[in-house]
């Protein structure tokens, strides 16, 4: 595999790697892995690996415009740590790896893994445990999404801007005669679907839906509203790049999802009440984790660090984190808040005439169950009691 | 210990369409100014009293009234030496 040097316009102070370690993968699908070179507490150069012989100059310019613009221009936080579970444990090693062998799960395709039990009664247990808070907390209304979504929901909500590198589009032929007839032509020629695929595929009214809320707000669009909770489970997909890893960063996994619309008094008292009761479930099964503030992935915005230092220093996003390792952590969920953002391109207004104030929370459940494997173990004997009393025995 | 706070009157002024911010006033809670301006507001306070904000000052405690600003930027400057 071609190894390359790429040089930094300047040398970087090394507490920017994490953002920096974030974003390579981004940069080209040609970059198969990188390091960060740093000598006297300066990263001076990204060495890459890559797919084929790639152009030194113009990836100079690619990285360079990343650091330059995404990264440089933030200012780095203190981690802001809001809550600590009680529970410390013990960890599985290689729990994935185990899942693979053992047949439970099996990686389908690039960031897609299929499994099997005791992870789906798992997964629906969780499920069942979060919907039961929302039910206990507030009068949630649950609905069930399709699974496309309309491409202009997506450009209400900012998704262009703020996240074109994990877009995925569903699109389909152009609806033509022709156009079926000459693809089947080159199918039978070629006997084989190459990217030429795309030139006979013109349609972009949908795509793949990163998360369950933007759904919720295109539901309730131009409506009059009441203060309401709404709550809905569906798959999500995101590109992640070549930062797919096991269970715990997939492109295609499950969220459950609650949306909270109101004043905003309402909204931010819905949400820290769910942070609330999901720390006292966390605690009540002696899961090792903490919560703390965080951001969203902004990527080429020319204002990524304004978001990003937004995000973090008014606490409008908190994440869940559950230890997989001793010294690792992935996200299981978050805690968000919006401010006026969806309403203003929703229209989402109460019989005032009032923008309304939202707010949501999201839950990953594979990462859920992956993280609860990861500290309690694939034996059915060690996990909490009442695990084992609500997922079917024959699940092991 | 200097008084900026006149100094931090000003840069909020032209945000607050003619609103009467009081000095221990929640400069976010008046719903006039979005979470967006807090990075502006930030770097103003940077360049202004010549001081670099990083790590734990970067709380929003430290900026959240005219009152609370003052008293972070004094606590720098003292720090500093200045």
């Amino acid at each position: 595999m071609p190894e390359y040097c790429i040089p930094l316009d300047s040398p970087v102070p090394k507490a920017y790697g994490e953002e920096i370690e974030k974003r390579i993968f981004f940069v080209s699908s040609e970059i198969l892995d990188f390091n960060l070179k740093i000598e006297d507490e300066h990263i001076h150069q990204v060495e890459l690996v890559t797919q084929n012989s790639i152009d030194v100059a113009s990836f100079t310019e690619k990285i360079n415009f990343v650091v330059t613009n995404d990264v440089l221009t933030q200012k780095i936080f203190a981690p802001k740590v809001v809550w600590n579970s009680q529970g410390k444990r013990e960890y599985e090693k290689d729990l994935f790896q185990q899942l693979l062998e053992k047949g439970i799960a099996n990686e389908a395709a690039e960031g897609q893994v299929s499994f099997g039990e005791p992870l789906i009664s798992l997964m629906n247990l969780f499920d069942r445990k979060i919907v039961e808070i929302v039910k206990s907390l507030y009068n949630a209304q649950e609905y069930q999404y399709p699974t496309l979504i309309p491409t202009q929901v997506l450009d209400k909500c900012g998704y262009f801007s703020s996240f074109p590198h994990m877009l995925m589009v569903a699109t389909r032929f152009h609806s033509d005669l022709d156009v079926y007839k000459e693809f089947a032509q080159e199918y039978r020629e070629k006997q084989a679907v190459e990217s030429s695929l795309l030139k006979y595929c013109q349609n972009t009214d949908y795509c793949l839906p990163p998360t369950m809320c933007y759904h919720t707000y295109h539901q309730l669009k131009g409506k009059t509203l009441e203060k309401q909770v709404i709550t809905a489970k569906g798959k999500s997909f995101r590109f992640e790049s070549r930062y797919h890893q096991s269970l715990e960063r997939l492109w295609d996994f499950t969220i459950r999802e609650i949306v909270f619309l109101g004043p905003k008094e309402y909204v931010l008292e819905c949400r820290q009440k769910l942070m609330d009761a999901t720390f006292k479930l966390v605690d009540e099964l002696e899961l090792d984790a903490f919560c703390e503030v965080a951001n969203d992935p902004f990527f080429c915005r020319p204002d990524t660090a304004v978001k990003i230092f937004s995000q973090r220093m008014m606490e409008l996003k908190y994440e869940l984190r559950m230890f997989t390792e001793p010294d690792h952590t992935i996200s299981v969920g978050s805690f968000n808040y919006h401010e006026q953002f969806f309403s203003d391109n929703f229209e989402l207004k109460d019989s005032g005439k009032e923008e309304m104030f939202t707010g949501c929370a999201g839950f990953g459940l594979e990462r859920l169950v992956y993280a609860f494997l990861c500290q309690y173990g694939l034996d059915r004997e060690n996990w909490p009691e009442s695990i084992r009393r609500e997922t079917d025995e024959k699940s092991q | 210990m200097e008084d900026n706070r006149s100094k931090i009157q000003k840069v909020l002024t032209p945000y607050l369409q003619g609103y009467n911010l009081k000095e221990d006033e929640d400069i976010f809670a008046t719903g006039l100014i979005n979470s967006l301006f807090v990075m502006q507001l930030v770097l103003y306070i940077e360049k202004e009293f010549n001081i670099t904000c990083q790590g734990e000052d970067l709380d929003m405690d430290n900026f959240r009234s005219i009152n609370k600003i003052n008293e972070f930027v004094n606590g720098k400057q003292v720090a500093a030496g200045n």
